[in-house]
């Protein structure tokens, strides 16, 4: 479903991000990428729909390589492809329905997008989305008066919208509170079982990973330092993750 | 960045001797710059002013007929030439200018800042925009007018077009100054779902915009009322500014002077309750 061969990226030209780096991400999983914070987990996450554009490698999706896609095709790849992200990033003054259906607007024409032209299907399924993630009676609330935890759901309502193949979750709890958290986790974990969707995420807590993942990535320094079912996760391997390699705050007090 | 010589180092032992008064700042050369240019510019002033008092000036006669046209204006308005419904005629014009530019500048001054915003446009065109832009604005409304008016003659027309054309140039400037405040993670978060550029710019840049449109194009809206009464007299462009221009240095009323001042305040006052109305919707 996702394959990532090899993939390598610098910012500067010299250090090295990400330095060959390779996994699979199977449908109907949970995969979760840990490390420590600076060793690469969002630039891989970013790389996969290439708004981070990498030096290196290959993104196979759908057994065609993202890297190679020129402007239209790579818009067209994107519409199945479903993000969220640790600041929800919605459109506050809108309302969560209206959120929610900007999930279909990249299949859909320029007039569509410009007069908010959506059929009546589409808005049911919005609607739909809105009651699986639990908040059907916030659909026509204004997304800046929800909550955080209301609003990462508003914002997985949306991925959904895309009908993605996979969603990649960009530190998805970070902002939340230990509630908010667990109704996330769940509602991910859910579409993975039921809907089939692969999910990727990228976590800082490892319990959490745990708990929920099928899959987990380690990454440090730029490289997978361990890629296993998550049985084979042991104290010794997560000790391995997070220490092993070169101290990553030392290299951003350089930077100043 | 902090330059070395400008780096603070902390004694570790005070000085012996006589005691030194510490200092608060540094008085590096930045400051020193600025003083002696105060410095300059304050004896140039004290100089050329004896010279600008013209001999018979007398002081005390000139602050005396200050205060009787001042009387005159603003405590015995009356109308001599012309009736109040006349009047309120001009007023309504000088405002239809204002409103008519403003709507034209702003429409214009959308598609500019689109065009001319960090979060869309490549940076030669944003740099290219912004500094005709800047070039544009440098130069003042009534001067564009003067300058249209070339072409178009005294009137109406070059007023319109002149005070367009600066609203344009302001516009775009703040438009494109409120789009690059906006978060650029929302639009790459549009991206990522796949969205055109016409749904991004409609969807996620449009409604995070509308408060402070609306507030800068009001903004510009008291700006082009008061420009259209200075071009109504210095373009012939009509509107209260021209009969206050003929009240005051052609007919030497000064009473009419007083009515049309105070119509005009009275609609600044409105503009001003509209627009703190407005911010109240933007802080909402």
């Amino acid at each position: 479903m996702l394959t990532v061969n090899h993939l390598a990226k610098s910012y500067d030209g010299e250090k090295k991000s990400l330095t060959d780096v390779s996994f699979s991400v199977h449908p109907g999983e949970v995969t979760v990428i840990i490390g420590p914070s600076g060793a690469g987990k969002t630039t891989i996450l970013r790389s996969i729909n290439q708004l981070i554009r990498d030096d290196d490698g290959e993104i196979l999706f759908d057994d065609t390589d993202m890297r190679q896609l020129n402007r239209s095709q790579l818009r067209r790849a994107r519409c199945r492809i479903g993000m969220i992200f640790q600041n929800y990033n919605l459109i506050e003054p809108l309302t969560a329905i209206e959120n929610v259906l900007h999930g279909c607007l990249g299949t859909k024409s320029n007039l569509a997008g410009i007069f908010s032209l959506y059929s009546n299907r589409e808005k049911e399924t919005a609607l739909k989305l809105l009651e699986k993630v639990g908040l059907k009676d916030f659909a026509y609330q204004q997304c800046r008066n929800l909550s955080g935890g209301q609003k990462q759901r508003v914002g997985i309502a949306r991925a959904l919208m895309q009908h993605p193949k996979i969603i990649l979750c960009d530190e998805p709890i970070a902002s939340l509170d230990p509630k908010s958290t667990i109704t996330v986790m769940d509602i991910l974990r859910d579409l993975a079982i039921n809907d089939g969707i692969s999910v990727l995420i990228n976590l800082h807590q490892v319990d959490i990973a745990r708990e929920y993942a099928d899959h987990v990535i380690g990454i440090n320094n730029g490289q997978v330092v361990f890629d296993d079912r998550t049985q084979a996760l042991s104290d010794a391997a997560i000790t391995g993750i997070y220490q092993k390699g070169a101290v990553p705050e030392r290299s951003l007090v350089h930077e100043f | 960045m902090i330059k070395p010589e400008n780096q603070i180092s902390i004694p570790t032992q005070l000085p012996s001797g006589p005691r030194l008064s510490i200092p608060l700042r540094f008085r590096d050369r930045r400051r020193v710059t600025i003083l002696l240019t105060l410095a300059v510019l304050g004896y140039i002033t004290l100089m050329t002013l004896p010279t600008m008092i013209p001999s018979h000036f007398k002081l005390t006669e000139a602050l005396m007929s200050f205060a009787e046209n001042i009387k005159i204006m603003f405590l015995q308005p009356r109308l001599v030439n012309t009736t109040f419904i006349s009047l309120l005629g001009v007023l309504g014009q000088s405002i239809l200018l204002a409103f008519l530019t403003t709507l034209i500048g702003s429409v214009l001054a959308f598609f500019f800042a689109l065009a001319s915003t960090r979060r869309l446009a490549p940076t030669s065109l944003v740099l290219g925009i912004q500094s005709f832009m800047a070039v544009i604005r440098a130069i003042p409304t009534v001067l564009w007018v003067l300058i249209y008016s070339v072409v178009f003659g005294l009137g109406a027309n070059a007023a319109v077009v002149g005070i367009t054309f600066h609203s344009v140039a302001y516009l775009t400037k703040v438009y494109a100054d409120s789009m690059d405040e906006l978060s650029p993670e929302i639009i790459e978060t549009m991206q990522a779902m796949g969205l055109k550029k016409s749904a991004i710019i409609r969807q996620a840049i449009i409604p995070n915009l509308i408060p402070s449109y609306l507030s800068w194009t009001f903004i510009r809206f008291e700006i082009n009322f008061a420009d259209a009464i200075a071009v109504g007299a210095a373009a012939g462009a009509g509107g209260i500014g021209y009969q206050l221009f003929m009240s005051s240095s052609f007919y030497f009323n000064f009473h009419e002077v007083g009515v049309m001042v105070y119509m005009i305040l009275a609609f600044a006052l409105v503009l001003e309750i509209i627009s703190y109305r407005l911010r109240a919707v933007k802080h909402q």
